[in-house]
């Protein structure tokens, strides 16, 4: 039975709501924390990118910066492209075809956690870096350079579009978990950055891929920063700090704290009932709800921004993608809030499927006879406890990038 | 105005975040237990469960009938009631899906391991347990139609 396809969604069981008390009281902790913190210790400015932090330990720094360390990542990103890549192609369209969980748990969800560990890691495994710079090397040109330069004021906009291209995929589209129409999208998604890394050269990819776009804010919440090509050991604030305020990073923080709301939001016994009721397709409806979370909290953050005070020289324009880096630390929090379960899970059972890639009973990487470990679920008072810490800490670190942005850039002058 | 120095402020500002996050957990910690749990009398549901569900209290093997929760399903034309409620179940113990269907289908339940119950067409009952806690969607195959949520503690 479990080789049958359902369609619906991966995962099995959602995590139990946390109990209202549980909430109110994480929402007091992260009021009372907030302005704690900011009356007593933040007067002014602590961050500034040109001195904060200090020098990683030079064998740490020689041993990220050399050639072997770089090359054996490429190596595994190609890697695992061509071998999931392969179950995606040759394997079978049912859910223990590990495709689907590498794509949907372990890339996308994993993503988070790694990148909050170590720094911007999909940068350094991404293919599509990886393969434009072997076409570089081929033609004896750089990859950095394309036909083109890009385009300044596109900024992260087109990060925004992938962005929003996977998380329809993921929560609106029926047909999500079927490896058919998976797979077209990552081919399509392969296709157009190599496209656009061809046109623009490997900046293209800082701003356009979403993956790595996702992955370098959420690196931006790690102790590992640069400057002048030294590593740095940084605070995860003041490293937040150095998030480069370009256009569309508004659009980017909208997309994934809307879409993770409207997750949540679609399970909800109200609007379950509403769309079975409604006459409206169930697709519609989904659709323009998520589209609607995701407009929503972007003109929600600019609203807000932008009715502040301002000193001299700063344009009201510019401060929504100013502020939004102090989204990011919520969006983390709320992350390991939705999916701690089901990325620690269904991590697992990917693992376990990834040595059967084929679905014919191989077992090539030594997993297939491992177990899953499902403690989190069965204990859900303390995953309840450990999300909500997680959502009151990202907020409160939250209110703390942006204060400390606000007394930095854009305080009124009579204060 | 109070002026503090930036290392004596840095380290209160770490006491107070500790200080005021132990606080909240520990705080929500004391009325957690006994408010999420509205049948379940003395043991909280994190041991009972991580224990082996074959030792769940009651009898659910001699008399099945008598205690176990039913839920009615009506199952007409492209309509389902409940339609997409939330229902309360207990982890490790059998309930009934009690199917009234004018047609023969499957009920997908999406626990974890998804299970798949089939029903006759007129009424059918369909025994249902659920280990492992959270929520689990049923769901009628045929009708693309969630029937209820089950709150599975």
């Amino acid at each position: 039975m479990d080789d049958r396809l359902l369609a619906h969604g991966i995962g099995g069981a959602k995590d139990l709501p946390i109990p209202l008390e549980l909430a109110i009281a994480g929402a007091v902790a992260a009021l009372v924390v907030s302005f704690t913190v900011l009356a007593i210790a933040w007067r002014k400015p602590r961050y500034d990118a040109d001195t904060s932090g200090r020098p990683a330990p030079a064998w740490l720094d020689r041993l990220t910066a050399s050639t072997p360390w770089r090359v054996w990542w490429r190596a595994f990103g190609m890697a695992a492209l061509l071998y999931v890549g392969w179950a995606a192609v040759a394997g079978e369209d049912t859910l223990i075809n590990p495709f689907l969980g590498v794509f949907y748990v372990l890339v996308w969800v994993g993503i988070v956690p790694l990148s909050v560990l170590f720094g911007p890691v999909w940068k350094a495994i991404s293919p599509s870096r990886t393969i434009n710079l072997l076409l570089a090397k081929v033609s004896g040109s750089s990859p950095g350079e394309g036909l083109y330069t890009y385009p300044a004021r596109l900024g992260y906009w087109p990060a925004v579009v992938g962005l929003f291209a996977f998380v329809w995929l993921e929560l609106v589209y029926p047909s999500s978990t079927e490896v058919g129409p998976v797979r077209l999208w990552c081919a399509v998604y392969l296709g157009i950055m190599l496209l656009g890394g061809a046109m623009f050269g490997d900046r293209f990819f800082a701003h356009a891929d979403p993956f790595e776009v996702y992955s370098t804010l959420a690196g931006k919440l790690s102790v590992w920063g640069s400057r002048d090509g030294r590593l740095l050991i940084r605070s995860p604030l003041a490293n937040l700090d150095t998030v480069k305020a370009l256009p569309g990073l508004v659009g980017v923080v909208a997309v994934l704290f809307g879409s993770t709301a409207f997750d949540s939001f679609a399970d909800s016994t109200p609007w379950v009932q509403f769309i079975q009721s409604s006459s409206i397709d169930t697709t519609v409806l989904n659709n323009l709800a998520l589209l609607a979370f995701c407009v929503a909290v972007g003109a929600i953050l600019a609203i807000a921004t932008m009715v502040t005070g301002v000193g001299k020289g700063v344009r009201r324009s510019t401060l929504p993608d100013l502020f939004a880096h102090s989204v990011v630390p919520i969006i983390v929090g709320y992350i390991v809030a939705h999916y701690l379960a089901y990325l620690v899970e269904y991590g697992q059972t990917t693992i376990i499927q990834l040595s059967d890639p084929l679905s014919r009973g191989d077992n090539y990487l030594g997993t297939a006879d491992l177990s899953v470990n499902r403690w989190l679920s069965y204990h859900p008072s303390f995953l309840a406890r450990l999300k909500v810490l997680a959502v009151v800490a990202g907020h409160v670190l939250g209110v703390i990038a942006a204060h400390d942005r606000r007394s930095g850039c854009c305080r009124p002058s009579t204060s | 105005m109070i002026r503090t120095t930036p290392a004596r402020s840095r380290g209160l500002v770490t006491l107070v975040l500790t200080a005021a996050l132990g606080l909240g957990a520990a705080g929500c910690g004391g009325d957690a237990e006994p408010a999420g749990t509205d049948e379940s009398t003395s043991s909280t549901p994190t041991s009972l469960a991580s224990e082996s569900p074959s030792e769940s209290a009651g009898s659910p093997t001699e008399t099945p009938t008598p205690e176990a929760q039913v839920i009615d399903i009506m199952i007409t034309g492209d309509q389902v009631v409940p339609n997409g409620e939330r229902v309360e179940a207990k982890a490790g113990e059998e309930l009934i899906l009690r199917i009234t269907s004018d047609a023969p289908g499957e009920i997908h339940v999406h626990s974890t391991p998804e299970q798949v119950l089939p029903h006759a067409a007129g009424t059918t009952e369909v025994p249902l347990t659920i280990d492992q806690p959270g929520v689990v969607e049923v769901e009628s195959h045929e009708l693309h139609l969630v029937i209820v949520q089950l709150e599975v503690r």
